[in-house]
């Protein structure tokens, strides 16, 4: 670690070392480092042909580019916030930590001080680690100025942390602790899906739709009459190292953490306390008489899995994001499937296949795979086949919610595509339950965005029977009866990966 | 009358055996308390009975069942509580209690009706319907107890119950435990406070190294170990040999 023990740098360092661990820690950690190098490597000989390319020109500074680069100050300081608005929920829930840190010598000022940089460094980090090895080489080469961009970066990182932390201690005295872990993390989620979205506007608008809405946004920067407003043209000089600018940026990015910081430091300490005890001396009194226990092992476990589902809001919020992740290949799907109008609807029968496929994948490996107390299980005398189906139920059970009200549309306007479709999301959500529970790979629900799928060869598979069912229902819902080929096909793969009750036991026995 | 628990050359090998060729009897009725040093094989020998865990060889035979060829008509005759409870942070114990009940096949008004005089007897009543997340260590200790109880097993396998628990809760589980017995139900527990063991066991196992050293009632162990008036931390520390490596 850096610095004298104690000291900012050495507790910064602490904090980096942290996230540094939990970024390439854990399963696969040295796969995953030696993905990172590789990437680095080639963004650093792409980085090197830019540079070369870019050595002689000069980046104009006129309303178009000012306006791209104040769209891309947006969408990093709103990915930024996203990041930050989620740590800083996290933060206030560490209290183990924080816990650790307040019992020593050192001031809470000093500690949440760091904390709060820490938060800035992890936001800036997560940008500058992708942008590093293609600005480096071209500032090495030919334009050193543009360093600036990394203090653009870091100004960013320090107002999108200030902003975090205030939404984030706000959200706490309006919403309860609680809530507030939820609603951030689901603020979060849904501000890094809108980016995404639009992001992704060409593929859900369409070539034509987008192609006009970049003409529009160039005509109106090519427009002599067109006069940004005072100073918005700052972010794009600042990020070319023009000093005043950057000096101003930073200056008002350092004042805000700071007075932000100062201002909080107080109450945050506070804040976790009351995240930890708040709800424990709370009683709820009891809504009239009980209802009466649920029979044997199915029904219980089906009712316990439902009830840890629906209270993990921010669980069940990163999955249905998927659906939102997806909708662009549904769009690409159902343009490219309407180059003739009547594959329009086969097109997204097969795109709700797939997303069916998706989501029962990870509800059922939130429900299979994710078993808080695989021990109290293993010691039960139910049937494990039993305890596993009612999980498998229980997992989809939210998809049947979520897939009902349109399948039945779709059934009415077009029974034959509304069939087609709902046998296909069954058949995939099946699938994906199916290969879940064969195939359990233990992990915990917080461990949820870097679960492993099994086996890579399990992964590939998962994926392939999800798209040759989607195949299938595209097929069917256009009345071919070539569906039946991908479906033969799926049908062969899953039976491949069947496995004995002995071994499926085995594998969850070895959770325990 | 058939024993609670027999086991017969039990063996658990991992790198060395952990649990080493331990046959011991425990019978119906009783409360027994399994001591050891810290690595003796406790744990993973009630982890065994509980069918956590499948031996290297030997036997377990609860109350006459074959735990090795009927592992679900042992288990229904079992409830094991590790010292780490086994507690869902998101559900409240009234439906924790109702998720065990239903997987031990309690039939769900019988279930309601044992949970309830669970959490009232344990004090956990006014906090039926909050979530274990909220709870303290004690909190959660007794409502993994109510779990182990609701479908009123004929053994009780509990690994360090008193770990952490305050004085009042540690007298309200010991007294809990004591009734059961005395309602019939064979208790085992594992425990490093040897006054527990000392004033509430009916018999007492030692093992060290996977083996067993010692079996009987506290008086038993005395006379084994030498120590005619010595308390049982006395007779424990001489029959492990501990007592040599203590300073003068």
């Amino acid at each position: 670690m850096i610095g004298p023990p104690g000291s900012i740098l050495w507790l910064v360092s602490h904090e980096l070392r942290l996230s540094w661990r939990g970024l390439i820690g854990g399963p696969r950690a040295r796969r995953r480092l030696t993905i990172f190098a590789v990437l680095g490597v080639i963004f650093l000989l792409v980085g090197l042909q830019v540079g070369f390319a870019l050595r002689r020109i000069q980046a104009p500074v006129n309303p178009l580019t000012a306006l791209a680069a104040l769209a891309a100050v947006s969408v990093i300081f709103t990915l930024m916030l996203s990041q930050t608005l989620a740590g800083a929920t996290e933060a206030l829930y560490a209290r183990g930590d924080l816990d650790l840190l307040f019992s020593s010598p050192l001031s809470p000022r000093k500690t949440l001080t760091v904390r709060f940089l820490a938060l800035a460094a992890n936001a800036f980090a997560a940008f500058a680690f992708f942008i590093a090895p293609f600005l480096l080489p071209v500032a090495l080469v030919g334009h050193p100025a543009w360093l600036g961009v990394f203090a653009v970066l870091g100004d960013l990182a320090l107002s999108a942390s200030a902003l975090g932390l205030v939404l984030a201690v706000g959200l706490f005295a309006l919403i309860g602790p609680r809530r507030t872990r939820t609603v951030a993390q689901v603020l979060a989620a849904l501000i890094g899906a809108a980016v995404f979205l639009t992001a992704q506007l060409r593929n859900i608008l369409g070539g034509k739709a987008s192609t006009s809405l970049a003409l529009q946004l160039m005509a109106l920067g090519a427009d002599p009459r067109f006069h940004l407003p005072p100073l918005a043209d700052w972010p794009l000089r600042a990020a070319l190292g023009q000093p005043l600018p950057l000096l101003a940026m930073t200056g008002a990015a350092v004042g805000l953490f700071t007075g932000a910081s100062a201002w909080l430091t107080g109450r945050f300490a506070g804040d976790a306390a009351a995240a930890q005890g708040a709800d424990t001396a709370r009683v709820r009194p009891s809504a009239g008489p009980a209802a009466p226990f649920a029979r044997g092992a199915f029904a219980a476990t089906f009712m316990k899995e439902l009830r840890l589902l629906r209270r993990d809001i921010a669980l069940i919020s990163q999955v249905l994001l998927r659906v939102l992740y997806l909708l662009p290949l549904a769009f690409v799907l159902i343009r490219n499937a309407g180059a003739g109008a009547g594959y329009l609807l086969p097109g997204g029968a097969a795109g709700l296949a797939l997303m069916a496929g998706q989501v029962a994948g990870s509800l059922t490996w939130i429900t299979v795979s994710a078993e808080d107390e695989p021990e109290l299980l293993a010691c039960a005398p139910a049937r494990p086949a039993t305890v596993r189906a009612a999980k498998l139920a229980a997992g989809l059970t939210p998809l049947v919610i979520l897939l009902v009200a349109p399948l039945a549309a779709l059934i009415v306007l077009a029974p034959g595509v509304g069939v087609a479709a709902t046998l296909g999301a069954a058949a995939a959500a099946g699938a994906a339950g199916l290969i879940n529970s064969w195939h359990p790979s233990p992990g915990k629900r917080s461990e949820f965005r870097r679960r492993r799928s099994g086996s890579l060869l399990i992964g590939w598979a998962q994926l392939l029977v999800g798209l040759f069912i989607a195949a299938a229902t595209g097929l069917a819902a256009a009345g071919l009866l070539w569906a039946l080929a991908p479906a033969f096909v799926a049908g062969l793969i899953l039976l491949a990966l069947r496995r004995p009750e002995a071994r499926i036991a085995e594998a969850f026995s070895a959770q325990a | 009358m058939t024993d609670a628990l027999v086991l017969e050359g039990l063996t658990k090998v991992f790198a060395k055996p952990a649990v080493d060729h331990l046959s011991l009897t425990v019978r119906a009725g009783e409360l027994y308390a399994l001591l050891g040093p810290n690595g003796a094989g406790k744990t993973t020998t009630l982890r065994m009975v509980a069918g956590l865990m499948k031996p290297t060889s030997g036997s377990i035979a609860v109350f006459g069942v074959d735990a090795l060829a009927n592992p679900a008509g042992a288990k229904q005759l079992i409830a094991w509580a590790p010292d780490e409870p086994m507690l869902y942070d998101r559900l409240s114990p009234m439906e924790y209690l109702e998720f065990v009940g239903g997987l031990w096949g309690v039939a769900p008004a019988e279930g309601r009706a044992r949970a309830e005089t669970l959490l009232k007897l344990l004090g956990l009543w006014e906090n039926r319907d909050q979530r274990c997340e909220t709870f303290s260590r004690g909190m959660k200790q007794k409502a993994a107890l109510a779990g182990a109880l609701v479908h009123d097993p004929k053994m009780l396998i509990l690994d360090e119950p008193l770990t952490g628990l305050d004085a009042a809760v540690a007298r309200q589980v010991k007294d809990l435990l004591q009734e059961r017995v005395k309602g019939g139900a064979t208790v085992i527990l594992t425990t490093h406070i040897l006054e527990v063991a000392e004033r509430i066991a009916d018999r007492i196992g030692i093992i060290k190294d996977g083996k067993l050293l010692a079996e009987g009632t506290l008086q038993e162990l005395r006379d084994r170990a030498g120590e005619r008036e010595g308390t049982l931390e006395d007779v424990f520390l001489e029959l492990t040999g501990e007592a040599e490596a203590l300073p003068a």
